[in-house]
Parts: structure tokens; sequence; C-alpha cells
């Protein structure tokens, strides 16, 4: 049986699969955008500014899942908020997902159908049944056209990733298959952070 | 080691345990009705959409809204269909919920809520259907009412131990630190009305897919990759 799961991106989680992004961005540049959405000039950016900097594509909010996600991601100190050491790693971050939804999204549609999805998540190197897809698009589809957008993308790719290397680390004879116990497997669903 | 096992066989674990009062119209079925809403279920059980007779709604009490609707229930319906389009969506559905500190609901149970009573799977629910999920979220609200011991207008940790334990979920304190961490986003260590609600729903809807594996109630179940993926996708908020 063929058993694979997501293998080459386990060097870099929760990170985009494919080339490096672009060359590191001017900090000038990027200091001009900090202030841009650091709208109360605190310094420190907070969930509710970053919502509303990051742009989707679609003209709808972002992914308030996929902000807390990234902020969780890049929040080194903790504090529940960015500062622009912390914001310059999460820009790159973001256009390293964009860089590689672009490719996927063939006609520039600032969203992804099924089989685009599933091309992205092959070139992954995941081995997923049709079945499957259906459900991700059904779950991760926030706005129900039966395309995924683009924050909901980087949540669905984040959240395989997780669960996948949970999955790892209960498949220590790597034949696929694992054992659970009842309180394991909620902990496990419980504690995925989108 | 002693297993519990989980969900006793409690009434109507996972729905507002308040529900089993005395008076509920046509007795309390104690199992789950086949079918209630959540559309049909999908061949397998599992992956389409929430499971049967989610929380334990007998079906058919509510939805039909005998003898004509509840003038407080139109009243609501209007008042929170803002565009007047006659259907609700997720989003003016969560300007219309509040916590107990005023807060509106988050948007991942006001989505969820929609989509459980959303039987014609459009998006949105119409007037009957707002009626059956406006009697959902008032029975919640009592129950959340019920164990805020404290009245603190949000539940604590040992309060969340208890209401599980009252529902039949035998969970390790340990287990009951991961639900206040994962839907506590202001660190305060509690849950307002709207995470309670996604987490007893999100608990109940595992617990049902997991039971459903362990048919020898060893409380332990052998789990594929994409079976796994499945069960986790399906049920994470």
């Amino acid at each position: 049986m063929a058993y694979n799961y997501g293998q080459q991106q386990q060097q870099q989680q929760y990170r985009p699969p494919g080339p490096a992004g672009p060359a590191p961005v001017d900090p000038n540049f990027l200091g001009g955008i900090f202030q841009r959405v650091d709208k109360d000039k605190s310094g420190q950016i907070s969930s509710a500014e970053l919502a509303s900097a990051l742009s989707n594509g679609t003209w709808t909010p972002f992914n308030p899942e996929t902000v807390r996600l990234m902020i969780g991601m890049f929040d080194r100190d903790n504090n529940g908020t960015i500062n622009f050491q912390e914001f310059q790693a999460l820009w790159k971050y973001v256009t390293d997902w964009q860089n590689c939804f672009r490719g996927y999204d063939r006609d520039n549609s600032g969203s992804i159908d099924r089989n685009e999805l599933k091309n992205a998540l092959t070139s992954f190197g995941y081995r997923l049944s049709d079945k499957f897809y259906d459900i991700l698009v059904k779950k991760f589809d926030r706005q129900g056209r039966g395309t995924i957008a683009f924050d909901d993308f980087i949540q669905c790719c984040v959240v395989l990733q997780t669960l996948t290397s949970s999955f790892r680390s209960h498949d220590t004879d790597q034949d696929g298959w694992i054992q659970i116990s009842y309180e394991q497997f909620l902990t496990l669903v419980f504690s995925l952070r989108s | 080691m002693a297993y519990p096992g989980y969900g006793a066989p409690q009434p109507g674990y996972g729905g507002p345990p308040g529900y089993v009062q005395p008076g509920a119209p046509g007795g309390y079925p104690g199992a789950p009705p086949p079918g209630g809403y959540g559309g049909a279920p999908a061949p397998g059980g599992y992956p389409g959409g929430p499971p049967a007779g989610y929380a334990g709604a007998p079906s058919g009490q509510w939805g039909g809204a005998p003898g004509g609707m509840d003038p407080q229930v139109m009243q609501w319906f209007q008042s929170v269909d803002t565009d007047r389009s006659g259907r609700i969506t997720a989003r003016e559905l969560q300007q219309a919920l509040v916590n107990a500190n005023w807060q509106q609901f988050n948007q991942e149970t006001c989505r969820l809520m929609i989509g459980m009573f959303d039987r014609d799977m459009s998006g949105t629910i119409d007037i009957n259907e707002f009626s059956s999920l406006w009697h959902y979220i008032q029975q919640w609200r009592s129950t959340f009412e019920r164990f805020d011991a404290n009245r603190s207008g949000s539940i604590e940790c040992n309060e969340l131990q208890q209401a599980y334990q009252i529902m039949g979920y035998n969970v390790s304190p340990r287990f009951i630190q991961t639900v206040i961490y994962k839907f506590d986003h202001f660190g305060r260590r509690t849950l307002t009305l709207d995470n309670f609600i996604q987490s007893c729903v999100m608990i109940k809807s595992l617990t049902d897919a997991f039971k459903q594996r362990d048919t020898n109630m060893t409380g332990t179940i052998t789990l594929s990759y994409e079976d796994f993926l499945t069960m986790a996708v399906l049920n994470k908020p």
C-alpha cells in the first residue's frame, strides 16, 4: 500500500513547501507597512490590526483563525502582539505562502478549486483520496463557494501539517496505522491551534 | 486500568443537560434520534457533517413549530435579519448573539450553529430553522448558567470538569486544561458561553466518532492515516 504523508515539508514545519520566498525585503519598506498597520501607534501589532491589514484577494476579512495562528507562531515573547522584528518574519511567511498559492491559482481568481488544491497538496507529498479532498474543501471553504481562498488555504495546509506530524509521532512502526486512546485522541484534536 | 467509559449512557450527553428536565413534550428519547438534523447521515456515518441527532434535539420537536411561530422568535428573527432577506447568515447571527460580558459570539461558533440547523445546506437559515436554533441557544444559555456556580458569567476549570462529568464525559483535569487553553484567547482561564457551546459540540461529535470505531469499548482505537485526518478535520473547530 502506498503510504506517504507529506514527506517533504517536515523539515520546514508550517512553511509553504517549494522554493524559498524572494530575497529579504528592504526593512525600510517594511517599516512603512508596519507603521500603517499599527494604527494605534503602539509599536505593536494586535490581531485586530493584523486582520485588517491582510488581504486574501477576495475583499473579505482575513480568516481570524489564520490571523490567530500566525500571531501565535511569530509572537516570540508571547505577549499576544507582534513587534517590528516579529513582523518581518511574519511578512516573509505570508509572502512565501502567497507565492505558493499563486502557483496553483492558475486563473488568478484569488481562490483555488478542489483540483487545484489536490495538485498543490499532491506536490507537497500528500497522497489522499478524492473523498478526502471533498471534505477539505467543504471544511475550509468559509465562503461557501466550493473553492478555497488564500487565508483558508494557509489554514488548511497548516492543519494538515500539524495533524500529519501528530500522526507520525504515534505511528512508531511507520505502517500508516496508529492506536490511540480516547483522551489522547480528544487532546490531539482540541490542541489543534487552528 | 479501569476504563470508565466515555459518555456513560446518560441521556443526551453533549446536549444541554437541562434539556432532560421534565416537561419536554414527547419525553426524552434517551438516544440521539435518527436523522435529527444536520442533513442525512452520509454513508459510514461520519463524513457528512454533524452527526445525526446533534446535541440531543429530538427530531421534530421544535422544527415544525407546532401551533404557529412563537411571536418572540418572530421578533427576534426580524431584528437579526438586518438585510431583510428572510434568511440569516452566520454574520447576521454573530451580530445578534452576545456573551455575558456583552462581547459578540465568536465567528466559528456562529458558523457551527448555522451549519447544524441549515437543513437545506444553503449556508443560511430560514425562520423555521432559526426557531430551532433559538431554542437551542436558550437551552445552552441556561445550562451554562447552571454550571457557572459562582455566577461570574464564565465557566472556570472546576465548573467545566463538573459540567463534562454530568454530561457523561470522563476526562482528566489535564484535558480540561487543554480545552480551556484552546478556547480562551484572552488568558482569563475561563470559557464564555460561545466557547462553552463550541467545546461541548466538539467533544460530543469527537466522542461519537470515536465510539463508532471502538466497537469493543476498550477505550483505544486503531486508525489509518486518512481516517485519522478525516475525523480530525471534520470535528475541528
